[in-house]
């Protein structure tokens, strides 16, 4: 219970200060710009849903399905496009077909008239954000294609039927679920977008929370405007839900074959490499050729002994962050099981709804209570000890931590759980008759059984944790910075050259666990 | 009658560290029959099936399916168009179409889709059963569904794959009699994959049997129990023992070199007109209701069972008849 | 449940653990009035700033802590963290901010002969709570080959028909944009300010987007005729290292709008001491250091903002812009009227 209470905090902080009503410039946003926001909201996620599904399910499809050149590398290069943020490659892209870009630098060169295409609109924002989210889709739709969809292939050719309407009628349908989750995780990064948003000029939800926070300072008002983000976001996962229930698509997965991997002709071959590569080289190769561009433009201006204490610093913080949330997770899986307490198996799902709210929300959500504790800390020691102390915990990498934590569990929650799903439950309950008690039996049966599932957990928060920036802008710590803060310091600066060579290094932390990761899917 | 499969020296390896799979395999099916492949795991038998339903391409060799060539080294028709049925050892339901769609799902638009279901849900028993998904059926029903979604769009050869290993014993009886009734009924041709010999003695009116990749034997039940070609297939029908040379020596029966021998457990009689008889000590005798199950040891402490009617004590003669004993070439293990 | 107050315990003494180290730190403090260290929360985060942090630490002895962040999230944060709040100092890049943080009550009279003899009456706060540190001024930059200087004259004029199509400036989400149309509101009211931003907006070549950089490419390369920018960040595109940056720099003359009538709006990057400063001291010494001459020449002339210090001349590139005409408004008038343009710009579908 007070695990639960821990998490929930901060979140309930939030929906109570729902309750305290909106700022008085409310009915001004309602009449002026609920309406835009809401649009330019809405048709951002129907564009990123269709884009990220093109671009997931396409190459999913084609690099588990067909034996073509670079079929290995491709698998794994498909999931980078996550390593770099969204804002940077946002930048990157502007900053290519900019007035004077790479691509106008590019075509001069090579002796044609520079043409330019303007991506700083809603339409490239949609693209921008759907080639660096889509490997959510890709992810979950590969993990769909290969371990659960061979045999129903097979049986649905042995009755008649073609390629393509197999693939249209049996594996998509039975991907859905899968699908939507990734889905899922793209649409709350797309509603957690700030910095990209605000760059390519389109108002969206969160381009106004953050208006009506820090330009109106209302802050009530900009929780309000959240707080219908999250109802819609609750909608949209309630429909889904509900539209499935009933049809229990979960297989009795151990007779599946994996799905079988066709050889086709050459020259068909060729044209479905590119389709595949074509995410990779939008998503990730470009806009790494445009920083790496920049970079060695602007490469002299670094101060390279702090550069390298941040680097480090942010990559301690990934670590530890990604260690406690996947504690913190475990917790809440395993908490309800062992006190058999069945209402806080539902109510634990409430923890990983911190996702869904944007980080600079969450940043506030677990100020206020902290700042609470503290004070009331401070009150303790000054009557009961009569020493003064200042803030013991904000401040520190605690808050830093706890935030992180509440942010990123639903990304750890969800691979563990479904390893988790795979355990018989029989395992355990025959340990603890043979006299191990829970905990041993933790360690001894269900550890070494989900490693894989808290590896990955562990992964994503990770690369996620290398790349959150407005929370971390919040509660940092002074003599803390990260290497994401350092990009968004220079980005916001006008100095969005300079930003390059952070952001490469956020890169090029991420790669590696990602190729991991990669790994551990296919295992 | 004519032929509907026909196979010529067909290779398949899938990669070096497993070695052929299947080691040149020639094989005639007639139309109308009910044909199992038998084999222990790893013999090949299901590749063989998967190679005759275009799921794997074969390395050499030829199948023709109604004198049509469906694979050779320079054709491979693909599975969608070869019209044959399969039911999958896990049935590979789809398990987001009810029991209607996926009976279904193979008929061809042209046809009056309601009818030919209707027709086929009849003829498994599933009448009323066509708006449940998949997994509202029990087992028993799932694999009828399967069925039926097989013959639904009339295929020239219908594949069952190991269809009755996810099932009860009581269940398997049952539905075994089922499915062999209403595919005689339906008049197609069917592959039965089976490791389990009951089945194929069973059900089929042809036994292929499959070892290393290779048919070491083809026939009907009755040929198979006559002239079983190893103890593999002797034992098809019922316990084997297999006689050393010096248990042999003990019965009196002379051996040839590079034979082999064995008796069925029914032809070991506690009779002393046998052609063969020895005397052994009764270790045990057991109550089975119709007979006595006894464990008795031959001098040379070689243990074997045999039945009899009243029970056994002490020692007896146990007899072999001339005809009774099963000699083969060559038993490899 | 036993787990759960396990963890509990461990937190809290993970928590007293801390705790006990601020003691010993605290016990420290005792011994020495205050502890060699200022704690600054800033905006600004120029390379140039480090650097002055790092010779005020070592002219004085005082360890600078620096908290980047914006300056909206400094102000919840220091709201947040009320008395306890181990801010010094906070720096903003702009009057509206420094303005609101007053108002919050986040900062604190500071009496500096020396800050008072610097800083022009103008560029502080009435009640001395904040004083700027480097103005910046909003001019109007113009295609040298498409537009003469004689064309423009003032802010105001933008509205006219002959800009149609043709005014390139960024969203109405950036502060400068907010405080300039909070300085047409002081001047010419509020109704005023509304039609003005709606004939603007009317007048624009796209949608605002972008940073104030952008804009001015974009009136290189034709997409506008003129834009309205911040200097220094002409200023910064001159020197990029991107020699497309430095073309684009080139293409675009700087005019000073309203010469004849009030002055050109101007804004600031400014500093306050924070009301519940641990170390007042240390945060007093920090800003009248920025204010120096010292100081307010690396500001000059690395970030080519305008000092405040008199003595202090602009950066060549500033200079020869030539001398202008400030907007001599009072910067304080500015955060008052924040909110108001926030909501104009609303209503006038200034994006």
């Amino acid at each position: 219970m007070a695990i639960v209470c821990f998490i929930t905090v901060p979140i309930g902080t939030i929906l109570f200060k729902l309750f305290l009503g909106p700022g008085e410039s409310w009915q001004h946003i309602v009449k002026n710009l609920l309406l835009d926001y809401s649009l330019n909201s809405f048709w951002l996620i129907l564009g990123c849903i269709c884009l990220t599904l093109l671009f997931g399910v396409s190459s999913a499809w084609i690099v588990s399905r067909y034996n073509i050149p670079f079929r290995r590398p491709l698998e794994w290069m498909l999931i980078l496009p996550l390593a770099i943020p969204s804002y940077i490659t946002a930048y990157a892209y502007a900053g290519f077909f900019d007035y004077g870009g790479s691509l106008e630098l590019l075509l001069r060169s090579v002796g044609s008239k520079p043409f330019r295409i303007d991506v700083m609109n809603i339409l490239g924002l949609i693209f921008v954000l759907s080639i660096s989210l889509f490997p959510y889709v890709y992810v979950s739709a590969r993990a769909v294609f290969l371990y659960q969809s061979g045999r129903l292939i097979e049986a649905s050719k042995m009755l008649g039927v073609k390629e393509f309407r197999t693939f249209l009628k049996i594996v998509l349908p039975i991907s859905r679920p899968a699908i939507v989750g990734g889905l899922v995780l793209v649409v709350m990064e797309v509603l957690n977008d700030y910095g990209a948003a605000k760059y390519y000029g389109v108002s969206t939800f969160t381009t106004g929370i953050f208006r009506s926070w820090f330009s109106l300072e209302e802050p009530s008002t900009a929780i309000y405007l959240s707080a219908i983000l999250l109802i819609l976001v609750f909608v949209f996962i309630f429909i889904e839900r509900y539209q499935r229930a009933g049809k229990d698509y979960t297989m009795t997965a151990k007779s599946d074959i994996k799905l079988p991997r066709i050889t086709i002709a050459k020259r068909k071959q060729i044209p479905l490499f590119f389709l595949a590569f074509i995410p990779v080289f939008f998503g990730f190769i470009l806009p790494i050729f445009q920083l790496i561009y920049w970079s060695f433009l602007t490469f002299e201006n670094i101060n390279y002994t702090t550069f390298f204490s941040t680097a480090i610093q942010s990559l301690a913080i990934a670590l530890l962050t990604a260690l406690v949330t996947v504690f913190f997770a475990l917790l809440v899986l395993y908490f309800p099981k062992w006190n058999a307490l069945k209402f806080l198996k539902k109510s634990s799902r409430i923890t990983i709804l911190g996702y869904a709210i944007p980080g600079a929300v969450i940043a506030i959500g677990v100020m206020i209570p902290t700042l609470q504790l503290d004070k009331w800390l401070v009150k303790m020691s000054n009557e009961m000890f009569g020493v003064k102390i200042g803030l013991v915990i904000n401040g520190t990498i605690i808050v830093l931590l706890y935030a992180y934590m509440i942010r990123f569990l639903a990304v750890a929650f969800n691979p563990i759980e479904s390893s988790h799903l795979k355990i018989p439950e029989s395992l355990s309950e025959s340990s603890r008759l043979l006299g191990k008690g829970y905990l041993k039996t933790f360690f001894k049966i269900d550890f070494p059984l989900l490693k894989s599932g808290l590896l990955s957990a562990f992964i994503l928060v990770f690369v996620d944790a290398m790349k959150e920036l407005p929370l971390t802008l919040i509660l940092k710590p002074y003599d803390i910075n990260t290497l994401a803060v350092k990009a968004y310091e220079y980005a916001s600066d006008e100095l969005v050259m300079e930003a390059a060579l952070p952001s490469l290094c956020i890169v090029a932390t991420g790669i590696l666990p990602i190729i991991l990761l990669n790994r551990l899917i296919l295992k | 009658m004519s032929i509907i499969l026909h196979i010529e020296k067909l290779f398949k390896s899938y990669n070096k560290k497993e070695g052929v799979v299947i080691n040149g395999v020639d094989l005639a099916i007639e139309k109308g029959k009910i044909v199992c492949v038998v084999g222990e795991s790893g013999s090949g038998k299901t590749t063989l099936t998967r190679l005759v339903a275009g799921l794997e391409t074969q390395d050499h060799g030829v199948i023709k399916l109604n004198d049509k060539i469906v694979a050779s080294d320079k054709v491979f028709i693909p599975p969608e168009d070869r019209k044959i049925g399969m039911v999958f050892q896990d049935y590979a339901l789809f398990p987001h179409l009810t029991v209607y769609k996926n009976v279904a799902y193979g008929i061809a638009d042209s046809q009056d889709k309601e009818v030919r279901v209707a027709e086929v849900l009849k003829l498994v028993g599933l009448e009323g059963y066509a708006n449940r998904f998949p997994h509202q059926l029990s087992g028993g029903q799932q694999q009828r569904v399967a069925l039926a979604r097989a013959l639904a769009p009339k295929p020239q050869l219908l594949i069952l794959d190991e269809p009755f290993s996810n099932l009860d014993v009581a269940l398997k009886l049952q539905l075994r009699n089922e499915i062999f009734d209403i595919i005689k009924r339906t008049n197609v041709t069917a592959i039965f994959v089976t490791h389990d010999t009951q089945d194929a003695v069973a059900i089929s009116d042809e036994i292929v049997v499959l070892k290393k990749g290779k048919i070491i034997q083809q026939g009907s039940s009755e040929v198979l129990y006559k002239s079983p070609v190893d103890l593999y297939v002797a034992s098809f029908f019922g316990t084997v023992f297999r006689l050393q040379d010096d248990d042999l020596e003990i019965f009196g029966l002379a051996s040839e070199t590079e034979k082999h021998y064995a008796v069925r457990l029914k032809d070991l009689q506690v009779n002393t007109n046998c052609t063969y008889s020895t005397e052994v000590f009764v270790e045990k005798s057991l109550f089975f209701g119709e007979y006595y199950l006894n464990t008795v040891k031959l001098s040379n402490d070689t243990v074997v069972n045999c039945m009899s009617i009243q029970k056994l004590e002490g020692k007896v003669t146990l007899g072999i008849e001339k005809n009774a004993v099963l000699a083969f070439g060559d038993i490899s293990e | 449940m036993k787990k759960a107050y396990l963890i509990l315990a461990i937190i809290f003494s993970f928590t007293a653990c801390k705790s006990d180290k601020k003691n010993q730190s605290e016990s420290k403090e005792d011994n020495k009035p205050e502890t060699q260290e200022v704690n600054v929360y800033t905006h600004r985060h120029y390379p140039a700033d480090q650097e002055l942090f790092a010779s005020f630490e070592k002219q004085t002895g005082i360890k600078v802590n620096v908290v980047n962040a914006k300056a909206d999230e400094l102000i919840q944060k220091m709201t947040e963290e009320g008395e306890q709040s181990p801010a010094d100092v906070l720096i903003t890049v702009d009057a509206g901010r420094l303005v609101r943080a007053k108002d919050k009550g986040l900062l604190q009279t500071v009496d500096s002969e020396a800050l008072n003899k610097i800083i022009p009456a103008n560029l502080r706060d009435e009640n001395n709570q904040w004083f700027a540190l480097t103005k910046r001024a909003r001019v109007i930059v113009y295609a040298k080959d498409r537009v003469k200087s004689e064309d423009l004259s003032s802010y105001e004029d933008l509205t006219s028909d002959k800009w149609k199509g043709k005014i390139l400036v960024r969203s109405s989400n950036n502060i400068y944009n907010q405080s300039l149309l909070a300085s047409i509101i002081a001047n010419n009211g509020e109704d005023e300010a509304k039609v003005w931003a709606e004939k603007v907006v009317a007048n624009m070549a796209r949608t605002p987007k972008g940073n104030d950089r952008d804009q001015v490419k974009a009136v290189v390369a034709g997409e506008g005729d003129i834009a309205i920018v911040n200097t220094y960040y002409i200023g910064k595109l001159l020197n990029s290292k991107n020699p497309e940056e430095v073309k684009a720099g080139n293409g675009v003359s700087v005019f000073f709008p309203n010469q004849e009538g009030r002055g050109t709006h101007i804004n600031v990057s400014g500093a306050g001491v924070a009301k519940y400063a641990p170390n007042k001291t240390n945060a007093i010494k920090f800003i009248e250091f920025l204010a120096s001459k010292e100081a307010q020449e690396v500001f000059a002339k690395a970030n080519y903002e305008y000092p405040v210090n008199k003595d202090v001349t602009p950066s060549e590139l500033l200079s020869s812009w030539g001398e202008f005409k400030e907007d001599l408004l009072a910067l304080s008038v500015l955060g008052k009227n924040n909110k108001k343009a926030v909501i104009t710009f609303d209503v006038a579908g200034w994006k």
